[in-house]
């Protein structure tokens, strides 16, 4: 695995100008059309994927929570934001991180191979990869929507944030898959 | 020579009206497709074109359509496509549209359920792949106006300062002051409320405050206020009768012939909204179109609020807390509308009407509550509620922790109030009375009077139910009622200006002004520079003869407010009194300046200068 990863990477550091429509599994593309394995490029932290889409009311009202969480951690783990939806230019993330107050480095994800790898299927939802890049959680980061109308007044469970300390403490998660409430990727497909 | 008057203050508790949040979709679904197959839709074959486009475009596009409130567009099959899954689930689960009662006898106009028809026609349409379909099948997409609703409106006012939203937190509770700038009465026949980026506004209220009591509460004149709640006093029996209500989708609401709405000079119109925080900081500036019209309003509606919130006394755990009231109304009113508001640990909410002869119908069964969707619902006929109907409202909490809104964590015990925290129960009923007859006088004193009772029933420490009840017996002749009442009233909120200032106005009617005198003091005592405490002081000392007292009483109330006739009228008759004529004679023509047709002024005036001539 860890091979085949590096070619993938070689490859894309050389070919990152002609970018295929097919893409390379495990990656997706930053914002100058760079072919980037977001696992690859972690240096021994846990990773997070954080999916969302712009059009994703319930994606965009956690934009400061995802950020808080992240720089909570940015020591021990990298954040992804990935946008799963091959409509979106560069440009429109852009906007979109600008808008949001967003600091963290973002992907498109047009062909939905980062979407496969995390087992991902709302926006927002997030995966958690261990130090050994194994995916330990995907799902919910929190319980605060209860559904598309009616959010709690705060989170009572905190799904990714206990994620984020097992994988650290090299535990296994309580519940490793817990899906979300917001809007399906499948739609956009 | 020396002619009294005093005012009486009637100040009404109007509408404490709250806020819904409802920043989420408002639509329908649609399911997606693989490869589009055109031409092969057979009979059994949903199709976007031909069974699911003609409800979207009636039950979701409304709201789903740029500058509108819902967060995507559905007017085409593409859009239809990127949020199909989701479509399926949230009219599955009836989450969308948004509509909270339950299928009645009592029908609501506009109302925006589907039928389980439709919502099996979109989980087949979803479950078969989403097919388009053949394009001749396409209805026309629905035209929409741009702008303005009804159109051009005669005025808009926006809010002077915009409220910044910011990214995150919990839900806010904002109130804007729209200043009426007319100098003469103008009577409205629309408001079309525009909360400013309806993405975020959950739902508006618009309350006429015709005393600019609300101003008080702004730091800085058009810097708005904050609350849930909010509480409009007013000195003169005019009670509120519109429901002006704007929710997501909402269609601004022409009033019904006859029933415009008053708005004069001085009028300010509040707009109270809900928001909701969106993820990015948001600026929010409502701003409102009115539309006015030349007939001044010839029937006259009524806002029935009964609540009970003196027994919302929650247990926390409690899953199931039973609020109940009754009121039997006095005379044959038409509903026009209903509107039911609770908070965070609401559950189940019902109000039903029981007929004199013993049957009976549901007016609302909403069967689960969701404040974010709060809204006004108008019944698509006026329902005739003959004289002892009883109108019975049952509302059930949830404070235990399997109410995933409960805003408290663990429950504690809740109780009635303002903030969001607290619990409310109250129902508010457009009422329009019929068959009674003119000779009783205005049938909503009737209606006031009954309310208040019934609010002394269910709590006897209503200080502005005993309030409300002296004044509609003091309006009716009542005086000795009113009086106790009043007495009543202070003995909850012993230091309160306006009560003590009105039963002071009631004694002095009786000629009793010696009896007035120390509640009037009161009052200023609570507020130095209430001007009709001050008037009715002067009227109390003039009568006992202390016109010095008196004079100088007047004076002050002049300071705090300099154009009123009858306190220059009465000050020159005291110092006349004092046998000071020149002074006298001016005030007198300031009265006259003011007031060129002022009776007491012309008549003093004419003595006056017959004395003087004398002299």
């Amino acid at each position: 695995m860890n091979e085949f990863r590096k070619m993938v990477r070689l490859a894309a550091m050389v070919a990152f100008l002609s970018i295929s429509t097919t893409g390379v599994a495990q990656s997706g593309y930053d914002l100058d059309g760079r072919n980037i394995d977001p696992l690859a490029s972690s240096s021994g932290k846990v990773v997070v994927l954080v999916f969302v889409r712009r059009d994703c009311p319930v994606s965009s009202r956690y934009a400061p929570r995802i950020q808080q969480i992240s720089d909570e951690h940015r020591h021990d783990a990298n954040f992804w934001l990935v946008d799963p939806d091959k409509g979106d230019s560069a440009d429109a993330v852009r906007k979109y991180l600008a808008d949001y107050g967003y600091h963290l480095p973002a992907l498109r994800d047009p062909n939905q191979a980062l979407v496969k790898l995390a087992h991902v299927e709302i926006t927002p939802e997030v995966a958690v990869f261990d130090q050994h890049r194994r995916l330990v959680y995907d799902g919910r980061i929190d319980n605060w929507y209860v559904d598309l109308t009616r959010s709690r007044p705060a989170a009572t469970t905190h799904e990714l944030e206990d994620a984020i300390r097992a994988a650290l403490d090299g535990r296994p998660v309580a519940r490793r898959e817990v899906r979300g409430v917001g809007c399906y990727i499948s739609d956009i497909e | 020579m020396l002619h009294l008057r005093h005012r009486i203050i009637w100040r009404a508790r109007l509408g404490t009206f709250v806020a819904a949040l409802g920043a989420t979709v408002c639509g329908t679904a649609l399911l997606l497709a693989s490869p589009v197959s055109r031409s092969k839709a057979s009979p059994a074959q949903v199709t976007f074109n031909r069974d699911i486009a003609p409800i979207m475009f009636r039950s979701c596009s409304t709201c789903h359509r740029p500058g509108e409130a819902a967060p995507f567009s559905l007017l085409t099959y593409t859009d239809a496509k990127r949020h199909a899954r989701q479509i399926a689930e949230v009219t599955r689960g009836r989450i969308m549209p948004p509509w909270l009662p339950e299928p009645q006898e009592l029908k609501f106009a506009d109302e925006m359920r589907l039928s389980p028809a439709e919502i099996d026609l979109i989980q087949k349409w979803v479950g078969q792949g989403a097919v388009e379909g053949n394009p001749a099948d396409l209805p026309p997409q629905p035209k929409f106006v741009q702008g303005w609703e009804l159109g051009e409106p005669d005025m808009i006012l926006k809010a002077e300062k915009p409220l910044i939203l910011p990214p995150q937190g919990t839900d806010t509770y904002w109130n804007f002051i729209f200043r009426f700038p007319i100098n003469e009465t103008q009577w409205v026949k629309a408001i079309e409320i525009r909360p400013g980026d309806k993405q975020y506004v959950h739902h508006a209220n618009l309350l006429v405050d015709r005393e600019e009591t609300s101003r008080r509460r702004e730091a800085q004149p058009g810097a708005g206020f904050g609350g849930m709640e909010i509480r409009i006093e007013s000195q003169v029996f005019d009670p509120d009768s519109h429901l002006l209500f704007w929710k997501p989708g909402t269609a601004p609401y022409p009033e019904p012939e006859g029933m415009a709405l008053r708005l004069d000079k001085g009028t300010d119109l509040v707009l109270n909204t809900h928001l909701q925080p969106s993820g990015k900081t948001e600026v929010i500036q409502p701003s409102i179109g009115i539309y006015f019209t030349p007939h001044p309003a010839t029937r006259f509606p009524m806002l029935l609020q009964l609540e009970n919130d003196v027994k919302l006394d929650i247990p926390a755990g409690d899953k199931d807390f039973v609020v109940t009231d009754t009121f039997k109304l006095p005379l044959d009113v038409q509903l026009l509308a209903i509107y039911p508001h609770a908070h965070y640990l609401g559950k189940d909410i019902q109000a039903f009407a029981t007929f004199p002869d013993g049957t009976g119908k549901t007016l609302i069964h909403i069967p689960q509550w969701n404040l974010n969707w709060q809204a006004v619902y108008r019944y698509a006929e006026p329902v005739t509620l003959p004289r002892n109907t009883v109108v019975t409202m049952r509302y059930v909490y949830d404070n235990s922790e399997d109410n995933p809104l409960n805003p408290n964590r663990p429950p504690i015990r809740v109780r009635g109030g303002n903030r969001s925290a607290d619990e409310m129960c109250h129902l508010w009923l457009q009422v329009l009375p019929i068959h009674f007859d003119p000779e009783q006088g205005d049938p909503r004193r009737v209606l006031q009077e009954a309310l208040a009772r019934h609010n002394i029933e269910n709590n006897p420490a209503d200080f502005e139910a005993h309030y409300n009840l002296a004044a509609m017996l003091q309006a009716k002749g009542s005086v000795d009622g009113a009086i106790e009442e009043y007495l009543s009233a202070l003995r909850l909120r012993p230091d309160d200006a306006v009560a003590n200032n009105a039963l002071a106005a009631a004694l002095l009617s009786q000629g009793k002004p010696d009896r007035a005198e120390p509640y009037l003091v009161a009052a200023l005592k609570a507020r130095p520079d209430y001007f009709d405490a001050h008037y009715n002081l002067g009227n109390a000392l003039a009568a006992q003869n202390d016109f010095a007292g008196a004079a100088e009483q007047f004076r002050l109330a002049l300071q705090s407010q300099s154009n009123d006739a009858n306190c220059e009228a009465n000050l020159g008759s005291a110092l006349a009194e004092m046998g000071r004529l020149s002074e006298a004679k001016t005030h007198f023509e300031r009265a006259l300046q003011i007031d060129p047709h002022h009776a007491l002024a012309q008549e003093n005036l004419q003595e006056l200068q017959r004395e003087m001539k004398e002299q």
